[in-house]
């Protein structure tokens, strides 16, 4: 069990660069996960990790250790492909016992570690099939018992179940945490699958454009995004770029008022926006706001009381089964992505619709 | 009901456009065939006329001789040892040529390795007797170089023949070995590592292993031609050499004892099945074992 230290570790491509100046720290025995868009550079980090690539510039301690020069099988390192990378012409036992016999292992200390290595993704059955005679699910719990079994200080997982359908995913998940929480090594996945992500970690790094835009939990980088790019990323949003409205108007305590330009109500007078009034936003005069859609709420009659309230006209809906994703227009221009609850509607609402949009202050999120 | 005659016409469709292909087959390859087996059974008089008489006398010829039975063993050997010196040549070419970071340098090796086969295998073989002559090009540099003092004898011998029929045949082993590990994934490379592997080891349990379908198949079209060839041998071996198309050439031109010369490439083709047919079972065990 050890930790994994990047420091200022940038990596070129010809003229490209794929990474700039990294600076990261996966703790010990943590589930953390490098998300980002395909080309962000997180398979890059990666393979930097475990060796396969050098950094141009800094280097990569495990566990204390500087490893930036060292090749890949002197890191003690696990790692599981997404293609599994299972080896053909060995059965599922021999795949399993390749690290082992490497190191030299009695013979009756293999077959114990390679039994108990199957054991654990419930595949003791399976041990003498070949690779081929195993289903996506079956190989990959194979390739994750092969990297396990010879107890590396890392477990490196790349992209390890977008290869596998959605059920099957959800299941793999459920296992690989449970499974990374029995062994309590520290793990490193990278995927593009933010709900992934967001489901496993302890943290998550967000990489995008080769930069590292946000460390935290999935709990921080989801509902506080430190910039557009996660905010983006991570679930979907809707954006308002506000200016800090004259004052004058009637606030309620304890908030501050914007006006948004590209938002227009009926009368084209720019749409105004209540939000908290927090620290970040002292002394702003134009800020980037985040909403939600499943923050958003609508109602077929206008509340009076309620601050933060627009007239939307419904023009697409799409039913997810769970939820209801409702995109519509204000009146004066200005699209608002609406995400509700299956239950919330007995009928279904149709393009052409007009409801009422309302949200909190609170909900309007400031991405500094 | 109308499903069958659809059927039926797509099947009559296949049918004719099989026929030039198996009518060409049937003519140049099938019928010579059973002519040339038929016509070694037949006996012959002192004079080498044909007698209308059926017999194994020429089989009994052939495997009873100690110069045939010489001559069979040391075609076979030369076969095997040019086939095993080819895997061993074939192999780090084919490694440059798959692994060579531009497609430019790439596609450089690959002429450079296909344009032999673009001039007559004469020409390939002609070459080697400019260089291993005795006023040739190795013995004129070692002359000068005071190395020796009189020309080695380096034509006309079962080297000279290795040497040439490696660099005729060598083309052959590279390619399928080629296409072999372009076939592995990067990734198993990169897994075996992980677990600990050096490159060494990495190379030695999964790399060859896998390419061993490619090996195979290389070694199929090595063998077979290294057993059959005719005109390198004669060139750079000259006509005495013990191997087995030198002897049915002899046969056949010079004795005209043709049902002899049948009886002798059927015993050839023979041999050259049976290797063929046991490297086509282990590949077909081994591709069995990995893909199912």
């Amino acid at each position: 069990m050890s930790n994994i230290t990047i420091r200022q570790v940038s990596r070129q491509f010809g003229a490209n660069t794929a990474l700039k100046q990294v600076d990261l720290e996966v703790r010990e025995g943590e589930f953390f996960s490098l998300l980002g868009p395909s080309g962000c550079g997180k398979t890059t980090l990666l393979n930097i990790i475990a060796g396969f690539l050098e950094p141009s510039t800094g280097e990569v301690l495990i566990g204390g250790r500087e490893v930036t020069d060292l090749p890949p099988y002197k890191r003690d390192i696990g790692m599981v492909f997404q293609n599994y990378a299972l080896f053909p012409h060995l059965s599922v036992f021999e795949n399993v016992a390749y690290g082992l016999k490497i190191r030299k292992l009695p013979k009756a200390e293999i077959r114990k570690r390679v039994e108990e290595s199957l054991a654990s993704v419930r595949l003791e059955e399976f041990a003498k099939r070949m690779p081929h005679q195993l289903s996506g699910g079956q190989q990959q719990r194979v390739a994750i018992a092969r990297a396990l079994a010879i107890q590396p200080r890392v477990l490196l997982l790349d992209e390890p179940l977008s290869n596998l359908d959605a059920k099957l995913r959800k299941e793999m998940q459920t296992e690989l945490r449970s499974l990374q929480q029995s062994v309590g090594i520290t793990t490193v996945l990278v995927t593009h699958d933010q709900e992934e992500a967001l489901t496993l970690s302890d943290r998550i790094g967000i990489l995008g454009n080769g930069e590292l835009q946000q460390l935290g939990s999935p709990m921080e980088v989801y509902r506080r995004p430190a910039n557009r790019f996660v905010a983006e990323f991570i679930g979907q949003v809707n954006l308002f770029e506000a200016r800090k409205a004259p004052s004058g108007g009637e606030v309620p305590a304890g908030t501050i008022s914007y006006l948004t330009d590209k938002y227009r109500l009926s009368s084209e007078q720019p749409l105004a926006l209540i939000a908290a009034g927090i620290p970040e936003l002292e002394g702003k005069e134009s800020v980037l706001f985040m909403l939600r859609p499943e923050r958003v709420q609508l109602s077929l009659e206008r509340n009076l009381q309620e601050t933060n309230q627009a007239e939307l006209c419904v023009t697409d809906v799409s039913y997810a089964g769970n939820s209801l994703r409702i995109a519509g227009t204000l009146p004066g221009g200005g699209e608002l992505i609406v995400q509700a609850p299956d239950p919330s509607f007995s009928v279904l609402p149709e393009p052409g619709q007009i409801f009422y949009a309302r949200w909190a202050p609170e909900d309007l999120i400031p991405l500094v | 009901m109308a499903k069958t005659i659809k059927m039926k016409r797509r099947n009559l469709f296949s049918w004719i456009l099989l026929t030039p292909s198996l009518l060409f087959m049937g003519i140049f390859l099938i019928l010579p065939f059973l002519l040339l087996l038929v016509l070694s059974f037949r006996d012959v008089d002192g004079m080498m006329t044909m007698l209308p008489t059926y017999s194994l006398a020429q089989y009994k010829e052939v495997f009873t001789s100690d110069i045939y039975l010489r001559t069979i063993s040391s075609t076979l050997w030369v076969a095997l040892l040019t086939t095993a010196i080819c895997l061993v040549m074939a192999y780090p070419a084919a490694y440059l040529l798959v692994r060579s970071p531009s497609k430019g340098v790439r596609t450089l090796f690959y002429i450079l390795l296909v344009s032999p086969l673009l001039t007559s295998v004469v020409i390939r073989t002609f070459a080697w007797i400019v260089i291993l002559a005795q006023n040739g090009l190795v013995n004129e540099v070692l002359l000068k170089l005071h190395i020796i003092s009189q020309p080695l004898s380096l034509l006309w011998n079962m080297n000279a023949v290795i040497i040439a029929y490696v660099q005729v045949m060598l083309p052959f082993a590279v390619l399928p070995i080629a296409t072999s590990l372009g076939e592995i994934t990067p990734n198993l490379r990169q897994a075996s590592m992980s677990l600990g592997a050096g490159r060494l080891r990495t190379f030695l349990k999964v790399t060859l292993p896998l390419t061993i379908p490619g090996m195979i198949s290389g070694s199929v079209i090595v063998f077979s031609l290294a057993a059959g060839s005719y005109i390198t041998p004669l060139l750079v071996g000259g006509r005495l050499q013990p191997l087995l198309p030198l002897s049915i050439y002899q046969q056949v031109m010079q004795i005209s004892n043709l049902p002899l010369g049948a009886a002798m490439s059927l015993t050839l083709l023979v041999f050259v099945a049976i290797v063929v047919a046991v490297l086509g079972w282990i590949l077909k065990r081994w591709e069995g074992r990995m893909n199912g």
